[in-house]
């Protein structure tokens, strides 16, 4: 066990360093031909980085002020793109990932539904098969970014004869094909659009844009669920981004604030826990970089993460009294800008609820914690073995 | 870095596993009202010492294993685990505080016989609060061949069944500390009804008590010392958690209500589910802490609070959750849970509730900045 981080001296820092320092404010294009965008992948994509340099690189990256490729667009870089390593076609691979990795193609996840978001694999959007093509029809919501994605990394039933999880099939579709219309919805942050919803009529997408087989949709799903809340179990105010217990603490001394002592206490409880989740996430980065797919403990991480990530920023805001219910972006300093939108704690503070909610709700996950870690018996669903189109909710 | 414990760390706890898991036998705490003096702790004492154990955190200068933390708390994980009333920590306790605070002669002379299983020691170094900080009750003075103590000591861990007892006391105006031996003229060892039945806890009175004086002074030891105990209170705490975790899981598969299991219902199944993340925490920051104290990390002080802090809290919650998921069977002597629930507010309270470490945490953070 070694829990050192690689030093200034360190070979891979100092080759990193050099990189930034050389190309400053280098483009996204860039870094993509460098391969620091999704540094765990393998050549060409990547440079098969090792959980160390994965660590220096966000570090060196936060050095030199430059916001991570995974804030623009962390779907195509950490959650799906994967996917197309595993499940992709070859010309699939060429096609779609260099320009995501340039950020150039900003993907979307087209997964939840009206009226049926914890119960995703009860979803209504069908593709049927003509020729050399499928048609879409449905409708998909909480989709983040699709207003501004040219992709979307869509799941839709291919099969309503089969129990509901065994009848989809995940595509990949561009956003601008007829049949499609994103309509952004205003969160209660009132901040810029995050979500979207997305209307999808007699959209056509030919057969090459299937990802894996007809069927396959809910594993590639699966992988790609706990792939997005291992990234979020890092200790951050925001989907484990965003600022930290470190920065909330920092912020409170530089101002003073940790004087008061109803704020101090709970101000090292939290530090304390953010701390657990930072060493904890570490440990499961080592696991995966180490060849180990995204286990279900990745939904350890999330569960105490999100709720954590709440009580920071809580009390940031309840630190400034009655001054933090005005509209403020100066809740405390936070010098670091390299935290995306999430760069200050009045946004993180309005935004807060959706980290409970997002990625599975905190019910969700507890459900899953519960059923595939700790083995308790599951939940009785009675639509699980029935073909979906005798389901009652197929018929609602 | 390597988040991963090494194939000699697994070896170590695996054989602390069986040795524990053989040779515990709580049926006796188990009987109604039975106290610590229920369980033949000398011949478990004795088996420990064959296996080695009290020379485990002593320098190799002294003829003791001089393990690493890491090493240690992989045994010290699995008396958590197990709850076992082995005197461990007292003997632990008065090996860090002459390690830190003896002169090498001094170390040699203390801790050769403790390496060979023939001494067992305790640290007297709390008031009557459980305040470990600046002026403990007991005064020494300089007499012809030595020194001589007053006053008295609490909570003093192991202190019934210790050969010699360090303790700490003012002279001059400042904390040093102190050998005495259990039979020394003027030392009385009052057993207390101390609630975690699986520990022996004592006061220590000190009436014109002969003493030997540690060279070094406390001062610089202290911290030293403290971040070793909360280490191996957390690292008791975080397996005591797992432990209390797995069984009531294993009890909420087996026990039906309303014609199923009780863990397929959602206020059992995620009240379990928490406690599973908050263990999985716990234990990362037991290993950290251990790694931090082994390398002389900058923030080693840091890490052995934030461990202690954080598992003693989980340990708390996680014994509170477990009866509840028992249900009132949970709630009798008869059951194991309450050993469990006790020791974890016993090891919460020893050294301060996890609200001083937060402060500790935060003063520590305050000089960073500064």
């Amino acid at each position: 066990m070694d829990f050192t981080l690689p030093a200034e001296d360190d070979p891979r820092r100092i080759e990193i360093r050099s990189f930034f320092e050389d190309h400053p404010g280098a483009s996204y294009a860039q870094l993509a031909e460098r391969g620091y965008t999704a540094p765990n992948w393998p050549a060409p994509w990547g440079i098969s980085a090792d959980p160390e340099t994965m660590i220096v690189l966000e570090q060196e990256y936060a050095r030199a002020g430059i916001a991570h490729p995974m804030t623009f667009n962390l779907i195509a870089i950490n959650q799906c793109g994967q996917s197309l390593l595993k499940w992709g076609t070859d010309d699939q691979r060429k096609e779609l990932l260099p320009p995501a990795l340039r950020c150039e193609a900003r993907w979307c996840m087209l997964f939840s539904e009206p009226s049926g978001g914890s119960d995703l694999a009860g979803l209504r959007t069908t593709a049927r098969r003509e020729g050399d093509e499928y048609v879409v029809n449905g409708q998909k919501i909480w989709n983040s970014s699709a207003n501004i994605a040219s992709h979307g990394v869509l799941l839709a039933r291919t099969d309503s004869t089969a129990p509901k999880h065994k009848g989809l099939t995940q595509f990949v579709i561009d956003m601008k094909t007829p049949g499609v219309t994103v309509r952004p919805i205003v969160d209660m942050s009132g901040e810029e659009s995050e979500y979207c919803e997305v209307f999808l009529d007699e959209v056509r997408i030919p057969v090459s844009r299937r990802l894996g087989e007809e069927g396959d949709g809910w594993r590639i799903t699966l992988e790609q669920l706990q792939t997005e809340r291992q990234s979020m179990t890092k200790p951050g105010a925001i989907w484990g981004g965003g600022p930290t217990a470190r920065e909330l603490l920092d912020g409170l001394i530089a101002t003073g604030r940790i004087k008061d002592p109803v704020i101090r206490g709970e101000a090292g409880r939290l530090y304390v826990e953010g701390e657990m989740l930072r060493l904890m996430s570490a440990r499961h980065l080592s696991n995966k970089i180490n060849g180990r797919p995204a286990g279900p403990e990745g939904s350890f991480g999330k569960m105490i993460a999100s709720p954590h990530g709440q009580a920071i920023s809580d009390l940031a805001k309840r630190s400034q009294g009655p001054a933090g219910m005005i509209r403020n972006p100066d809740v405390l300093p936070l010098p670091d800008k390299h935290f995306g939108r999430f760069s200050n704690w009045d946004y993180a503070y309005w935004f807060a609820p959706a980290g409970t909610l997002g990625v599975g709700t905190q019910e969700i996950l507890k459900n899953a914690v519960s059923e595939r870690i700790l083995g308790l018996p599951r939940e009785d669903d009675p639509d699980i073995k029935l073909p979906f189109d005798r389901t009652r909710r197929a018929a609602a | 870095m390597n988040f991963n414990l090494s194939d000699d760390n697994l070896a170590l706890r695996d054989a602390a596993a069986d040795f524990l898991t053989n040779e515990i036998d709580l049926a006796p705490l188990l009987v109604p009202g039975s106290t610590a003096d229920a369980i033949d702790r000398e011949s478990l004492w004795a088996k420990v010492a064959g296996l080695g154990w009290p020379a485990l955190a002593v320098p190799e200068s002294a003829g003791g294993l001089g393990m690493s933390l890491l090493d240690l708390v992989m045994v010290v994980g699995e008396i958590g685990r197990t709850v076992a009333p082995v005197a461990l920590l007292g003997t632990l306790a008065g090996t860090w505080a002459i390690t830190a605070a003896g002169s090498d002669e001094q170390r040699d002379r203390l801790l050769g016989p403790v390496a060979a299983g023939q001494c067992r020691l305790a640290l007297a170094a709390a008031d009557a609060t459980g305040f470990h900080g600046a002026i403990p009750s007991v005064r020494a003075t300089p007499s012809a061949d030595g020194y001589i103590l007053e006053g008295e000591s609490h909570f003093v861990v192991d202190a019934p069944e210790a050969d010699r007892i360090v303790c700490i006391a003012v002279l001059d105006g400042e904390r040093r500390a102190f050998v005495v031996d259990a039979d020394a003229a003027g030392l009385a060892v009052e057993q207390v009804d101390w609630r975690d039945i699986t520990r022996k806890v004592a006061i220590v009175r000190f009436s014109a008590t002969p003493a030997e004086r540690l060279e070094g002074g406390w001062d610089a030891a202290w911290p030293d010392v403290r971040d070793r105990l909360y280490l191996y209170l957390a690292a008791e705490s975080a397996a005591g958690s797992h432990a209390v975790l797995d069984e009531a899981v294993e009890y909420a598969k087996q026990r039906r209500a309303f014609g199923k299991p009780i863990g397929q219902f959602q206020a059992i199944k995620h009240q379990l589910a928490e406690i599973a993340g908050q263990v999985e925490l716990a234990d990362v920051g037991v290993q950290y802490a251990a790694w931090a104290l082994d390398n002389r990390d900058p923030r080693a002080s840091l890490a052995a609070a934030m461990a202690q802090a954080y598992a003693s809290d989980t340990y708390r919650n996680a014994t509170h959750r477990n009866i509840q998921v028992f249900g009132a069977i949970g709630f009798t002597w008869e059951m194991k849970n309450h050993l469990f629930y006790k020791r974890a507010r016993c090891n919460a309270a020893l050294l301060g509730e996890s609200a001083h470490q937060h402060e500790e945490v935060v003063a520590m953070l305050e000089a960073e900045a500064a």
